[in-house]
Formats: C-alpha cells, sequence, structure tokens
C-alpha cells in the first residue's frame, strides 16, 4: 500500500469517526432535550394551564378591546443596565 | 469648546447576529466608518452567524486593533428573547417538541453566550453593552437620519417579545411609546403567505411583493383580502391582534395552519411552481393587508406624535412597493428609512446608540450613501487580474470608461460593474451592480433567465440621476431621500412607460434608485452617457449575483459571477473584462441558482 493510499484511509477514518461522534451527540442530545422537555416544560405548562396561566395571547376576541397598543416607553436607561442581557 | 485634535477617536463596534443577516458596523467619533454584512464575506445568504469576517473588515479599513474600540455592542438582549422561546414551548406543549429539539441546541451553544463569543473571537476584553433589539432598530434609523426630530416607526417579524413599536426622536435622544407583542406580528403574517405560496421565509418576501401588482389590488373585489381580514383584528389605531388558530410560527417550522389553508382554498405551494392567478391574489391581498394596517399605524402616530417627519425601521420597512405610498396617505411630509432596515442593520443602530443616548454625544452625521463595505484600490484588482491570467483592457482615462461602458450597455451588452465600497443593505447601488439597456423590450427575460436564473415575474429596478427622475417618474416632491436607496416604488410616467419596458412593472410602477453625482460620480456620469446615446437617462440596475447567492464582495466574486452567466462585460474601476475572452473559466451557474 502507498503512503497516499494509507494518508487518505486514515483520513477517511476519521471523518468517519467524527460523523459517527456527531450522529451520537445528536441521539443522545435528542434523549436528553426531550426528557427536558417532557418533564420541565411538560410540568410546568401543566401546573399553569390548571391555575388558568397563559404565556401567550393566542386567543383574539374581536371588540373585547379598544386598543392593542401597550405602554412600553422604552428608552434612555443608565449604563449599566446595558451589561445585562435582560 | 473646541475639540482637542490630538484627543484618541472613540470606536464603537455594532454587532448583530444569530437569526438573520449577521452584520457588523464600526463608528469612528460617531461617524459610521464601515458596515458589512457576513454573508458577503462567507457567501452563504443571509448568513447568521458570528459576524467576524464583518468586524475584522470593520477594524482593518481603520487600520485599528480591537484593543483600540472602546465599546462593543450587541443588537438584542439574548435572555428576554430567551423568555419569549421558553414561553411559546410552556403555552404550546406539547405541540412544539419538534422546534424544541432545533433550537434549544444553539441557545446553549452560542446565543446565549454573546459576550464568551466576543471575547473569544473578537479579543475583546471589556463587557459588551445589549440594547433591546426594537431600540436598536429605531436607533439605525433615527440617529443617522437628516431629521432632528421624527416619529419612529418600527416594525419586524420579531424581536425579544416586540413585532411593532412607535415612538419619537429628539436630538441625540428616541422614546419607544407604544408597542405589540409576539405572536401578533405584520411581518409574520407576510413570512406566512411567503411560505403558504413555496418562497423561502425570512428571504423571498420581496417575491411576494413583486408578485402581488399581478393579482388583483382592489380591496373590493379580491376575495383572499376578505379572507385574510377574518384573520386579523385590526383597530382604528392601527393596532391589531391576529387569530392565532390561522398560523403555527409559534409551535412549529411550518407557518400557515391547516385552517388557513383552508381559507386560501388549498395546501401550501409547492417550492417552485409555476404562479397562477389564485397565488398572485393572494399576494396581492396580503400586500392590501399589509398596507391598510401600516396606514392606519402612521396615520395615529401621525395624530399622537404630532411629527411632520417619519422614519422607518424593521424588516416590514423594506416593503418600498408600501413605502412609496406613505407620504400621500399618512399626513407626514418627509421621510427616512435606512438602506438597511432590517436585522442587518441593527448593528449601526446599537452602535449608534451607546455613541448618542450613552455616551450622550451630539449628533453630527448623515448616512448620505451605501458605500460602506470593502472597496479594492486601482493597483488590487489589477494585481489580481494579473495573477489569474485574466485577458483584460485598461481604459485611458474616466472619459473613455464612461463613454465605452455607455456604448457597450447602449449595444444591449449585460454589464458587471464594481466600483466603490461595496453597498451596505440589500440593494446593488451601482457598486456592485448589473447593468444593461432599459429601452430593449427582451433585456427582462434575457436577465432573468440567461444571468440571474430566477422567476419571470421579477421586476428590474431602474436607476436615474436624481435631477432626471421627475422627468420619468411621478415621485413625491422633493424626492425622499430613501429613493437614493431603492427603498420606493413610483409610478412611470404613462408617457414613458413604453420607453422602458424592463424596468416598467406590470402595474406600471418602478422601483428606482435616484443617483446623486456627491454619492457616485461614475455611476452618475455613466447613466448620463447612455441617455446621451438612447435618449433616455435610465439603466437596469440589478444585484451582482446569480440568485440564492450574495451580492458580490471582491473582484474575484465578480469574475467568478460573470464567468458563470450571462455577463458579456465586466468593468472593474478602470479594466474592462470580456468573458468571451476568457473561455478557460467560464462554468454555468444555472444549476447552483436557488434559494
Amino acid at each position: 500500500m502507498s503512503q497516499g493510499t494509507a494518508l487518505a484511509f486514515l483520513k477517511g477514518c476519521r471523518e468517519g469517526m467524527h460523523l459517527f461522534g456527531q450522529n451520537i451527540a445528536l441521539i443522545i442530545n435528542t434523549i436528553l432535550l426531550t426528557a427536558v422537555y417532557v418533564l420541565g416544560v411538560g410540568m410546568t405548562s401543566l401546573i399553569a394551564k390548571m391555575a388558568g396561566r397563559h404565556f401567550l395571547e393566542t386567543r383574539m376576541k374581536k371588540g373585547e378591546k379598544e386598543s392593542y397598543w401597550k405602554d412600553l416607553n422604552l428608552g434612555k436607561k443608565a449604563v449599566d443596565e446595558h451589561y445585562r442581557q435582560f | 469648546m473646541a475639540k482637542d485634535s490630538t484627543a484618541k477617536p472613540v470606536y464603537i463596534l455594532g454587532i448583530s447576529c444569530y437569526y438573520h443577516d449577521a452584520s457588523a458596523a464600526l463608528l469612528k467619533d460617531g461617524v459610521v466608518v464601515a458596515a458589512a454584512e457576513e454573508e458577503r464575506f462567507t457567501r452563504k445568504k443571509h448568513d447568521t452567524s458570528f459576524p467576524l469576517h464583518a468586524a475584522r473588515y470593520c477594524l482593518e479599513s481603520q487600520g485599528i486593533a480591537i484593543t483600540d474600540v472602546s465599546y462593543v455592542g450587541f443588537y438584542e438582549k439574548p435572555f428576554l428573547k430567551m423568555e419569549r422561546v421558553l414561553s411559546q414551548h410552556l403555552e404550546m406543549f406539547p405541540r412544539s417538541l419538534k422546534t424544541f429539539l432545533s433550537a434549544v441546541p444553539s441557545w446553549i451553544s452560542e446565543k446565549l453566550r454573546v459576550p464568551k463569543a466576543i471575547r473569544r473571537k473578537l479579543g475583546h476584553k471589556k463587557g459588551v453593552l445589549f440594547v433591546e433589539h426594537h431600540l436598536a432598530h429605531a436607533a439605525s434609523a433615527f440617529l443617522v437620519s437628516p431629521f432632528s426630530e421624527a416619529a419612529i416607526v418600527t416594525v419586524d417579524g420579531v424581536g425579544e417579545w416586540t413585532t411593532t413599536t412607535y415612538g419619537v426622536g429628539r436630538g441625540n435622544d428616541l422614546t419607544l411609546l407604544k408597542e405589540i407583542v409576539f405572536p401578533h406580528s405584520i411581518g409574520l403574517i407576510y413570512s406566512t403567505i411567503t411560505a403558504y405560496l413555496g418562497f423561502s421565509v425570512n428571504n423571498s418576501e420581496y417575491k411576494v411583493m413583486g408578485l402581488a401588482p399581478y393579482g388583483n389590488m382592489n380591496p373590493d373585489t379580491n376575495e383572499y383580502y376578505h379572507k385574510l381580514r377574518r384573520v386579523v383584528d385590526i383597530k382604528e389605531d392601527g393596532s391589531y391582534r391576529l387569530d392565532m388558530s390561522y398560523f403555527t410560527y409559534h409551535y412549529a417550522d411550518r407557518m400557515p395552519s391547516g385552517k388557513l389553508c383552508a381559507l386560501l382554498g388549498g395546501p401550501a405551494t409547492k417550492k417552485g411552481a409555476e404562479m397562477a392567478k389564485r397565488h398572485q391574489d393572494i399576494a396581492a391581498a396580503v400586500q392590501l393587508l399589509t398596507e391598510e394596517i401600516l396606514t392606519k399605524i402612521l396615520i395615529h402616530v401621525r395624530k399622537e406624535t404630532k411629527q411632520e417627519n417619519i422614519v422607518l425601521a424593521g424588516g416590514v420597512a423594506l416593503n418600498s412597493v408600501y413605502n412609496g405610498k406613505i407620504l400621500r396617505k399618512t399626513g407626514f411630509r418627509r421621510i427616512w428609512i435606512q438602506p438597511n432596515a432590517s436585522d442587518g442593520g441593527t448593528s449601526i443602530g446599537v452602535a449608534s446608540y451607546i455613541h448618542h443616548m450613552l455616551l450622550g454625544n451630539k449628533r453630527g452625521y448623515v448616512m448620505r450613501d451605501a458605500y460602506l463595505g470593502p472597496s479594492f484600490t486601482t493597483t488590487e484588482i489589477k494585481g489580481f487580474l494579473d495573477k489569474r491570467g485574466i485577458k483584460y483592457s485598461e481604459f485611458k482615462n474616466e472619459k473613455e470608461m464612461i463613454e465605452n461602458t455607455a456604448k457597450l450597455i447602449y449595444g444591449n451588452a449585460v454589464v458587471g460593474w464594481l466600483q466603490l465600497g461595496m453597498e451596505w443593505g440589500p440593494r446593488a447601488l451601482g457598486a456592485r451592480s448589473i447593468l444593461a439597456n432599459p429601452c430593449n423590450p427582451e433585456a427582462k427575460e434575457l436577465l432573468n433567465t440567461k444571468v440571474k436564473h430566477r422567476e419571470k415575474f421579477r421586476p428590474f429596478a431602474p436607476a436615474v440621476c436624481e435631477d432626471d427622475a421627475l422627468t420619468y417618474f411621478d415621485c413625491d416632491e422633493p424626492i425622499p431621500e430613501p429613493t437614493d436607496f431603492m427603498l420606493m416604488v413610483y409610478p412611470v410616467r404613462k408617457k414613458w412607460q413604453k420607453a422602458i419596458p424592463s424596468v416598467t412593472h406590470v402595474d406600471g410602477s418602478g422601483r428606482l434608485q435616484t443617483v446623486r453625482r456627491e454619492q457616485n460620480p461614475r455611476y452618475y456620469d455613466l447613466i448620463k452617457a447612455f441617455g446621451k446615446l438612447s435618449g433616455v437617462p435610465i439603466l437596469i440596475n440589478t444585484s451582482f449575483n446569480i440568485r440564492g447567492e450574495p451580492i458580490v464582495c471582491t473582484p474575484h466574486d465578480a469574475y467568478k459571477c460573470m464567468m458563470g452567466t450571462g455577463i458579456d462585460y465586466l468593468v472593474m474601476d478602470r479594466f474592462l473584462v470580456c468573458r468571451e475572452d476568457n473561455p478557460k473559466d467560464m462554468w454555468d451557474s444555472e444549476k447552483y441558482a436557488e434559494d
């Protein structure tokens, strides 16, 4: 086997292992995130719904309000507040 | 007090990324000295990744290092956005599982780690300033506008929570007074119909705008408009709410719900399908609906703020068809829209916000042109051509260059044109443009099929010198400055519609670009020289790219694009390259053309 063929073989092995690793990571991530979704998001959502709490205003009742504008008053703030991500 | 001339300049870098159209912009003492979108460097359209190349370009253009930058700002508050995303999942459990699985990894790996990414990728050791998304939009428009006072309206898909705001700007200060929040969004209605018509979201909304005039633009007789009106409750003050049972974007990745498909008379259109009359009417309906909502908002804002000037920002402000109607419909007297009104432009917004509002500096800069991207010297271009062994010729002087290029275009050649710095924003404005003869009735089809490989219904834009514009187009007077950035559509005067068929859309309108000589002298002179030959001083100006690719940036990109398409000549600085003279580099770009 020439040196070129050997290098190509090793490169192929490395790429294959990389792809294998990515697929394993994807499977594990999916399992873990599904668990988080069902247990964390799902439980919170169910409890919130039982308590009548809504996180988004998805219902539209025509004539319910005169205006849908909400107060914002967003303008200049102290510099420190802008170092926060929230 | 006079400014100390030896004082070190204050550089501020603005960053926008991780949603769509990542970009970076650099301010030097309040002046935008460089700005570019990442896609132009990575060659991935609407690239969302961290704008490393764009930021590097900004720094290199000024010969500075990141340590010379005093502040780095980011265009939104990631934790507030995460709160909204989490709220969507909590509200829509269990239907949002698929989007949860696809979205959460990127939140964990990058979107919540912005300071770390800036520190690691750019080497910026100081803190990062975060500005709310719509505040960055508002700042990107008002703080670089020519107005000392103006009403501000921002409308896009969604920021953190906000989808629509209005407020007022005065001097170096602005306040957003009211908002409408997610999931209610004009931008997302438009995107939903874009998806329904088989086009890609956050990319092809402008195609729907181009398709609309083929449909029934009469609100009284367009049945789809009446159907869409059922989906939205619009108040007299322009505020609105959507019936979310017609949409799925708050929990799924496909946007129209089965109920909306049933309302519109069938399933979503497949990608690449022919557009029938029904599709054209649906496009017209969403355009009519958008115009109705925006008109009500703007009339309300005019009344509330009592301002005569309006500045607009957000992706919806790129709706040039509506922009051209604003002054006639809403009572505002002057309008300003930044050339990169969509998310890409927020990097300028956050940097301007820091300079003017946080640091308290007075305004002294107005964005008069959009040539803020990389430029190439004569030596660099010659070096590229020689190194690649490309056959080319060099014009003796400016006059010969202008006259010969005008002759080529008059002879119906398609010319690639690379001059000055690359444009900031989605429109090619005579720095990275493909130019052709608008008097040639075949030009539209030729450009659509052989050069751009795009849908036949899409119109081309006319470029006209500002002093000639009113002769050919029924513009507002005085002509609004956003017309320089191809952001306003106006009717072509009836007398001239037959003379320039390739830039007259089916409804007799044109998305014109007005050119002032001080912005781009070569381009201005070329249009005038073409006018002397043809009797009509107007050129077709379309972006220098093929469908699905970003606009070209470098001489290499421009040459590659020409050799893969039906562009006949390339004029870069003073150099002329003929496609036929370089057969070794020819390739066929058609199979790569996609959204």
